[in-house]
């Protein structure tokens, strides 16, 4: 006999900006993914409690997938960040930090939720427009005749992962790697719409990062126990290959769940294995000198093939099969019971046999120019190659975005407080009219401004993790750092750049702590004409977007009064 | 923030560490532990097998740590205590560094640094091994005016003005095998009775291939529990166990030359190939002829049993499980099929027989058996259960490199470190071999660690008051020196019995004196009634080098992280756990 359990009543919270559990819960989650956030940010153990993989990190595509809160109006903003993130692949600690800062600030401030969203809509299009116009002070655009600043964006990318543990000269060379696997899948010629290709990377434990590697064409794993058999001699290129998506095992792959009734006495195995002994011949046949099947191939045809001198290569996996398809140009055949048509061949231009370490891989080479490329990584351990390679996937993600917008954004916190400080001065030319058109007294709208711009100056303060002071110059706006264990007069002997590098200390003369009031300038702009260098850019595409996500979830999030939560 | 004072993770790491200071050293010490829950016990002499036998799955840095010394292990079979010795080490420096309220970013930057310049003076201090062999093979044919040249060239490179300009100009003969056990005698810190079967397993290898001296995949082990541990030794082949039903078969086999094939994974009716999915919900209708799984299987074997006399198949070697019923039926038409023999075994037999390794027996053809495989009865051995065992030897004529140590023990218990000791050893030299250089042994290369690093606290803190880019550099790396004294002193303490203090200060007073170390340091650390003459101790260039990265890699990772996230953890059942925060 069944018993029912009666169901619980869903839960319902009441204005949860003011439930002190929830506004906790905030709280931490800030601190948690300010303590990760830029180059020395502090890296999370992120395990199950039950002897799970640990996984190290302090990337926000790892990360935030990772935590999961109790309370849906945390998940609410975890959701959107993560959906950020998993579109644009950078900026998401910046968004989520912003977010989360921008939440409590106005919580502080006492000002009416709604007066607060409409404040934060207009100021986040007053920043949007400034970021989006040719002036802008904070905005580089990329050079594609030189390969500096796209080196520059990767490398900075790389740097605010300290759990790849790079040195200086390693992250260089990852850097170029990055950018020259992203200029490979870049076709060189095309007519109308351009498609681009895309990097596989493979990453190979044990060996130093410097070994790391860029090869046009695909890596393969050869089969274990055939690494020094496969290429013999090759002697015609191109070669044609032939690609299987379906399983070649030997069982019945195709037929889904559900009962099957058969005769007894049918050997259902033999007469599969017949089936693809069929497909063998045909291969064979038709000349075809490499099979490349995405799940397994049965031993029998293995060894058919084979002695044909066929080169098989089985269990690569669904993450290559788009790129094999557009490397060789088959099509992957999903079914054993049709013949293959001569239009599903593709072909590749050569194959060797390279070794990385004590593994070996079969390197396809293109047949004609191809935008197919693959990165080999290298590092000491697992925990930290894992890094690199999450790492490397968001560079080819940000130079991609470059090609639709080719600019960069000032990094170092230099934007942010470039912005804080053009947005302070823009809104005090005309805070009368505006507080009039939101409806509100002139001081609130100050509120507001005062709550947005002193969230994006956190955000830059949320760089420091060593007690450093955060200062802002009074003539270009510029984010600046000064370690505590730093005299005066060790500022003066060396010379200091800002965050981003623009700017030397010697260029400016005034500056002022974060987190304290400062009179209200115009930040100067350096001259387009002169031929700056920052040492620092970030996305500019990433990171523009993540300001929108930020403000606008923080405005969904202002906009509750109830969370209903089923517990069931 | 008050948490940075006091970094949890790093007093685990450093707890965790604690372990391997009696693994550390020649003299090595077991450790007996014990599950109070199940009653078994365990003796464990290395730091992996130590911690394999602890409960680690509840703490990040434990898993951190267990995988990291797994991962080396699995690569160079030695080192691990050292690895472990030093994350311990530097996890405390680290600490130490934390107390004094420098900021993480700056310890980072000077451990690795410092690490810079340790493997650098490890590079500097390397003596090619090249060099070795020439100057061994000069001292013994005795021609004294030359060897007078080299020796002083190597002394040279040991002095504490490294040379590293100089290239060898010595013509290099390949490495012979009274090199390798000169290289052996060097390497096998304290591990005498291991060492000496790595030299026989060389020697017999150098047989059968005399330009190449141990191929260390091609070797393979035996251990024999109840027979004293002077009985270990080396033979060619592979060695066996078979229960009575193979012996006789391998009687009627034996020194013959024979047919042999070659099966990866099981070898029964109902194995299937990795990848290979049964289907779910076949139902079997029609009423012709009912055969049962029994029969079906009986159907098999009668179809195996005729395809191996017709291919005159004697030896049927199988990677995966064989039953006992195909066993016994094999036999009784006087095949020997053997199950759960190592892949590298598989693959040598291969290359040795020209057979070809398959899955299904089905797919054997002519073309698949090898020709030339032996079987010699080796020796009889009672086992605990009652059932005796015969241990034979295969072997594929003089064609193959095999070679299996037999290790014994009468202690049980002891087997799985003496093995683990032989196989220390064999990588060593393999590693040796592979480096083609070797480090001054007996703790003189952390000496010139020490040495290089104070010189450059030296420079560091110099009298002027002015300063480099990273005004802590000077207190970390004198904390990386002090780690180096540190290790020095719990590897002479463990190896003399002479109290930590004590050899601190031996360490001290012989650090005043540089110049003499590859003198008569490494005498105090080996006793000389091990009968090896001082300063021929050697380390292993790679792993040390990788033991200390992997072991700064570690100390890194932890001292960045600030914070556990465990995932999965219900709220309302662990919500009063003091430690945990909710999100």
């Amino acid at each position: 006999m069944s018993r029912l359990v009666g169901k619980s009543p869903a839960l319902c919270t009441d204005l949860p900006l003011e439930n002190s559990d929830i506004l906790n819960k905030l709280h931490l989650l800030g601190q948690l993914l300010r303590s990760c956030f830029g180059p020395s940010g502090r890296l999370k153990h992120i395990h199950n409690n039950i002897g799970g993989q640990v996984v190290t990190t302090s990337t926000s595509s790892v990360l935030l997938p990772a935590i999961y809160s109790s309370t849906p109006f945390l998940n609410l903003i975890l959701a959107s960040i993560r959906n950020h993130v998993s579109r644009l692949g950078d900026c998401g600690l910046f968004a989520a930090i912003l977010c989360v800062t921008l939440i409590e600030k106005v919580k502080q401030s006492g000002l009416r939720q709604n007066e607060a969203i409409r404040i934060n809509k207009h100021l986040l299009g007053l920043c949007t427009t400034y970021l989006e116009d040719k002036e802008c002070g904070c905005k580089v655009k990329l050079d594609f005749s030189s390969s500096h600043n796209l080196i520059k964006l990767v490398r900075n990318i790389l740097c605010s992962k300290p759990a790849t543990m790079l040195r200086e000269y390693e992250t260089l060379h990852i850097s170029k790697l990055a950018v020259e696997a992203f200029l490979l899948t870049v076709p060189s010629n095309s007519n109308g719409v351009v498609t681009l290709g895309m990097t596989v990377i493979v990453p190979i434990e044990g060996l130093p990062v410097m070994e790391s590697k860029v090869f046009p064409g695909l890596l393969v794993d050869v089969p274990v126990g055939f690494e020094d058999l496969e290429p013999r001699n090759q002697p015609c290129s191109p070669l044609r290959v032939v690609l299987f998506s379906t399983s070649l095992a030997g069982h019945l792959s195709e037929i889904g769940d559900g009962p099957i009734e058969v005769q007894y006495g049918t050997d259902m195995d033999s007469q599969i294995l017949d089936q693809l002994l069929e497909i063998g011949k045909q291969v064979f046949k038709d000349n075809v000198k490499i099979c490349v099947c995405q799940k397994v191939i049965h031993p029998v045809l293995q060894q058919f093939l084979r002695s044909h001198g066929v080169i098989v290569v089985e269990r690569v996996g669904i993450n290559l099969m788009q790129p094999l398809v557009q490397l060789t140009g088959a099509q992957p055949l999903a079914t054993l019971h049709s013949t293959i048509p001569h239009k599903a061949y593709g072909q590749v231009g050569n194959v060797t046999l390279r070794q990385f370490g004590s593994k070996s891989m079969l390197h396809l080479y293109p047949a004609e120019e191809s935008v197919i490329c693959t990165t080999v990584l290298c590092h000491r351990n697992e925990t930290i190659l894992n890094e690199l390679k999450v790492a490397c996937q968001k560079t080819e993600h940000v130079l991609r975005l470059t090609l639709r917008e080719p600019f960069a954004l000032l990094g170092g916190g230099c934007t942010e407080t470039h912005l804080a400080a053009y947005i302070r001065h823009q809104v005090r030319c005309d805070a009368a009219g505006s507080a009039s058109v939101f409806g509100c007294l002139q001081t609130e709208y100050l509120l507001g401004v005062e709550a947005f711009c002193s969230s994006l100056e956190s955000v830059a303060a949320a760089l420091q993790h060593d007690s450093e002071d955060s200062l802002i110059d009074l003539t270009c706006a510029h984010h600046w750092t000064l370690p505590k264990d730093v005299t005066q007069e060790d500022m003066e002997s060396c010379e200091r750049k800002c965050g981003c590098g623009l700017i030397k200390m010697s260029q400016t003369k005034k500056w002022c702590h974060l987190n304290t009031k400062y009179p209200v300038f115009s930040p100067a702009s350096l001259s387009p004409d002169v031929t700056v260098h920052a040492d620092v850019l970030d996305s500019f595409t990433a990171k523009l977007n993540a300001l929108q996500v930020a403000i606008e979830t923080v405005n969904v999030v202002l906009d509750i009064r109830y969370t209903i939560q089923d517990v069931n | 923030m008050a948490f940075l004072r006091q970094h949890v993770g790093l007093q685990k790491l450093s707890a965790i560490a604690a372990v391997a200071h009696s693994t550390l050293g020649p003299r090595k010490k077991y450790k007996f532990i014990q599950d109070e829950a199940t009653g078994e016990s365990t003796l464990a002499s290395s730091c992996l097998r130590i911690l394999d036998n602890l409960d680690l799955a509840t703490c990040a840095v434990s898993q951190l740590v267990h995988e990291t010394v797994r991962v080396h292990h699995e690569v160079y079979r030695t080192g691990a205590g050292c690895l472990l010795f030093f994350a311990g080490a530097w996890s405390r420096a680290a600490l130490l560094c934390l107390q004094q309220g420098i900021p993480t970013s700056r310890v980072v930057a000077a451990m690795i640094e410092g690490m810079d310049l340790c493997v650098d003076v490890c590079k500097k201090s390397s003596v090619s091994f090249d060099a070795l062999c020439v100057l061994t093979r000069k001292q013994v044919t005795e021609a004294p005016l030359e060897s007078k040249v080299i020796k002083e060239k190597r002394q040279l490179k040991l002095s504490r003005h490294f040379c590293n300009t100089e290239p060898e100009t010595i013509l290099v003969p390949e490495p012979r095998l009274s090199d390798v056990a000169h290289l052996a005698a060097g390497l096998s810190h304290g591990c005498n009775n291991a060492m000496r079967l790595v030299i026989e397993a060389s020697r017999i290898q150098a047989k059968v291939i005399p330009n190449s001296v141990l191929d260390v995949t091609k070797v393979t082990t035996c251990v024999l529990p109840g027979l004293p541990e002077d009985e270990a030794h080396v033979c060619s082949g592979c060695i066996i166990l078979l229960n009575p039903d193979q012996a006789s078969v391998a009687h009627d086999l034996k020194n013959k030359s024979m047919n042999v094939v070659l099966i990866s994974g099981d070898l029964s009716h109902s194995y299937r190939h990795l990848g290979f999915n049964r289907p779910a919900g076949i139902q079997c209708v029609g009423n012709q002829s009912n055969l049962s799984d029994l029969s079906k299987e009986e159907e098999w074997m009668g179809k195996v049993l005729e395809l191996l006399q017709h291919l005159e198949v004697d030896v049927v070697l199988v990677s995966g499980l064989v039953n006992a019923a195909v066993i016994q039926r094999c036999s009784q038409r006087h095949i020997l099929v053997v199950g759960k023999v190592r892949a590298s075994v598989l693959k040598e037999m291969a290359t040795a027989t020209q057979a070809t390794l398959v899955t299904y027996v089905t797919l054997l053809s002519k073309r698949c058996v090898g020709k030339g495989i032996q079987v010699s009865m080796w020796r009889e051995i009672g086992s605990h259960e009652g059932t005796p065992l015969t241990a034979i030897n295969l072997d594929a004529g003089g064609s193959t490199r095999l070679v299996t140590a037999i290790i014994t023990s009468p202690v049980h218990g002891k087997l799985q470190s003496l093995e683990d000791r032989f196989w220390a050893c064999a990588y060593r030299v393999h590693h040796a071999l592979k480096d083609k250089a070797v480090l001054p042994g007996a703790g003189v290369t952390e000496l010139f660690c020490i040495h290089y690093l104070m010189k450059k606290v030296d420079a560091e803190n110099p009298g002027d008051g002015t300063r480099g880019s990273n005004p802590y550099l000077g207190i970390i790396l004198h904390l990386l020196a002090d780690s180096f004294t540190e290790y020095l002193a719990a590897v002479m303490a463990n190896s003399t019995g002479i109290s930590q203090v004590k050899a601190r200060a031996v360490v001290n007073q012989k650090l005043q004196d540089v110049n003499s170390i590859s003198a008569d340091f490494s005498q105090l650390i080996l006793d000389s009634d091990e009968g090896i003459p001082p300063s021929k101790v050697f380390d292993n260039l790679s792993v040390k080098q990788e033991s200390w990265r992997k072991a700064l890699d570690l100390v890194l990772l932890v001292l960045q992280t600030d914070a556990e996230i465990i995932t999965g953890v219900d709220e309302s059942k662990d919500g009063n756990h003091a430690r945990l925060m909710f999100l």
